[in-house]
């Protein structure tokens, strides 16, 4: 009786799953196979030809370019993370202990604002700021200083990085933090820990497993994003979404871009393994 | 004779409107086990909390040997505290729990490893001491809590109804280990709970608060006998309460005019004058019941409603022809030399000296 009950929900819940799986299929794992059997594609007279051929992939990871863009990728990304936690943590952390309910929920409410515009259209109201005629360079040289140059260096795409990336890094650090137990922070204070040791001795600990989520996003936002390195960064230094992009600009080379675009997912998935792993790693192990 | 370990002079506590204790004014001795208790809402948690500097007062001075507390941080003190939701860390196993406050008190690491191990030994869970908090028992964190307080040994434990999440079985153990443990070490526990089992089982001093101020402080037998005001009374409960009007004085009683007739009671620690209103309690251990009327100055004849057994004790409920209700607690094997059945008839009486007037507030 149990058992066929069992059944009858699994049934249930199966129609409910059904048409996100039929999603996935359509959309992401039918086009990531293509694109696996594509980079063994080859190109003859600008042409994609099917085939079976390791040639894209011996050339692409035998280039010194590619390791120069994936590695360079790989640490402003990592930059990033580092400078988007750092700089929402107080904030998150101020909406997470100090604010009020209701002030917390505008915060929340406001934080969710910039989704509203295109991620582009807020990139380029950068210009207007970082430009060499720009607003920042226009007050500094009132005292006397600079200009400096901002735009078309990696500081810029940082900052692209950190317009796309910071509401919601500090949305999820405040998440989690208001979910700590007060009597908790409380007890390490009754039992002599100081209010700013609380942070590194009771908060992050009990808030690991949202800060890494906040962290792995950063990241997966910050390394597959197209539109701060280009536009902000000037392509100065090519992340890989741009070399995708020239990749497929020059000669056709699609099977060449598709064995970058996997190398990057590949680099995705065991980042955000790794990350889920530590995020809800149980114990150190006994000692 | 101890002197006083702490003094709360004059406390109050405001949340914002709110006045969450009115005016505290008491001492705990050094080396007493203190309870502190009364229904939920009455400012006790907010004693302890303040006690404890997690709350600052809004008005007056905690002073603890003789130090002016009031602006020293709560990790400066040393009053651990013991939650009512244990608070403890769960990213953290039992003995780095234990750990804790040793190492923000910059204890050496073998050091403190030794003195946890030597607490988890004392509160028998020592075989646990590697494991997660999670994976232990309810009284098996309970035990971790008391060592991670303890091992700091301080001269003052604070208790936070460290025992409403326990079965009922453990909440009896656990109160032999509490007491125990408080005889061996000698330091003062001031221990806040809701519960008059708890407080009376434990304690040496119980103070009452109701509404923010203290209702009555005295040993749990004196709580019991002579409770201070109406209030005390019910809260402390299993007894009988009548009120009416001084219909007569005399040298050192006084006759009691009630819907339920008239009673003497003793008037040697109260002032009573002549057609004031008075209430009066009566244990309800302190009643006889008869089948018979009884030869006795203080009577009343009732109905038998139901009856309630915990263990060899049994409590019976009864009803006059007023519709007063009587509570009358006696040992079983007394009960049943009567063969009573729902509804039977019997006489209740009981010694004028049993009897105790309430002051009126």
């Amino acid at each position: 009786m149990l058992s066929s009950s069992g059944r009858k929900f699994n049934l249930y819940a199966l129609t409910w799953r059904l048409p996100i799986i039929f999603w996935q299929f359509i959309f992401f794992v039918g086009p990531v196979l293509f694109m696996v059997a594509m980079s063994f594609f080859l190109v003859k007279n600008y042409r994609m030809t099917e085939a079976f051929e390791f040639v894209n992939w011996s050339k692409m990871l035998s280039r010194g370019y590619f390791w120069d863009s994936y590695w360079y990728t790989v640490f402003i990304a990592g930059v990033s993370t580092i400078c988007a936690m750092c700089i929402a943590f107080p904030a998150a952390f101020a909406l997470a202990f100090r604010a009020s309910e209701s002030t917390r929920r505008w915060a929340i409410f406001l934080l969710i604002i910039p989704f509203f515009t295109s991620y582009l259209v807020r990139t380029f109201s950068w210009f207007v700021i970082l430009s060499e005629s720009g607003v920042i360079n226009g007050m500094l040289g009132y005292i006397g200083l600079g200009p400096y140059t901002m735009l078309n260096t990696s500081f810029g795409t940082l900052v692209g990085y950190m317009t796309l990336t910071l509401p919601l890094v500090v949305i999820l650090q405040t998440v989690t933090m208001a979910n700590i137990d007060k009597n908790l922070i409380e007890a390490a204070r009754n039992l002599g820990c100081s209010a700013f040791r609380t942070i590194w001795q009771v908060i992050i600990p009990l808030s690991k497993t949202g800060l890494i989520i906040a962290a792995i996003f950063c990241f997966i936002l910050s390394f597959g994003d197209f539109v701060a390195p280009f536009y902000l960064g000037g392509s100065q230094e090519p992340t890989l979404p741009i070399l995708i992009l020239d990749t497929t600009k020059s000669g056709q080379q699609w099977p060449r871009a598709a064995v970058v675009a996997i190398m990057m997912m590949a680099t995705l998935f065991a980042i955000a393994f790794a990350g889920i792993a530590l995020a809800y790693r149980k114990k150190k192990g006994a000692k | 004779m101890s002197k006083p370990l702490v003094v709360f002079d004059k406390v109050q506590k405001h949340f914002g409107n709110f006045v969450a204790v009115k005016e505290l004014d008491f001492e705990i001795r050094e080396g007493e086990f203190l309870a502190i208790m009364g229904p939920s809402g009455c400012g006790k948690t907010t004693t302890l909390r303040m006690l404890a500097g997690l709350e600052a007062p809004s008005v007056g001075e905690i002073r603890l040997n003789d130090h002016v507390m009031n602006d020293v941080a709560p990790h400066e003190r040393d009053t651990p505290l013991v939650w009512q939701s244990l608070a403890l860390f769960p990213f953290l196993t039992a003995r780095e729990n234990v750990e804790f406050g040793l190492k923000m008190r910059g204890v050496d690491k073998a050091e403190r490893r030794k003195r946890a191990l030597k607490w988890l030994d004392k509160m028998d869970i020592l075989e646990f001491a590697d494991r997660d908090i999670s994976t232990l028992s309810g009284g098996q964190k309970q035990r971790v809590a008391l060592a991670r307080s303890l091992v700091m040994e301080p001269q003052i434990l604070l208790l936070d109804e460290p025992l409403s999440a326990l079965d009922a079985h453990l909440v009896i153990r656990m109160q032999a280990v509490l007491t125990d443990l408080q005889r061996e070490l000698g330091i003062t526990f001031v221990y806040v709970t809701h519960s008059q089992s708890e407080a009376f089982a434990m304690a040496d001093r119980v103070i009452i608060m109701g509404k923010g101020e203290i209702a009555q402080i005295g040993s749990p037998k004196d709580i019991y006998r002579e409770p201070a005001n109406q209030f005390v009374a019910e809260f402390v409960g299993r007894n009988n309460i009548l009120s009416g009007k001084v219909a007569s004085l005399s040298d050192d009683t006084a006759r009691i005019a009630t819907p339920s007739g008239d009673f003497t009671v003793p008037t040697k620690e109260v002032h009573l004058v002549k057609g004031q209103k008075a209430s009066f309690v009566i244990s309800a251990d302190l009643l006889h019941i008869s089948i018979d009327e009884p030869d006795a100055r203080n009577k009343a004849h009732c109905k038998l409603i139901s009856e309630e057994f915990v263990g060899s004790m049994v409590t019976l409920f009864l009803e006059n022809s007023t519709g007063h209700e009587f509570k009358v607690q006696m040992q079983e094997r007394e009960l049943s030399k009567f063969d009573l059945k729902s509804g039977a008839e019997i006489w209740l009486s009981w010694d004028t000296a049993s009897a105790h007037v309430l002051n009126e507030n």
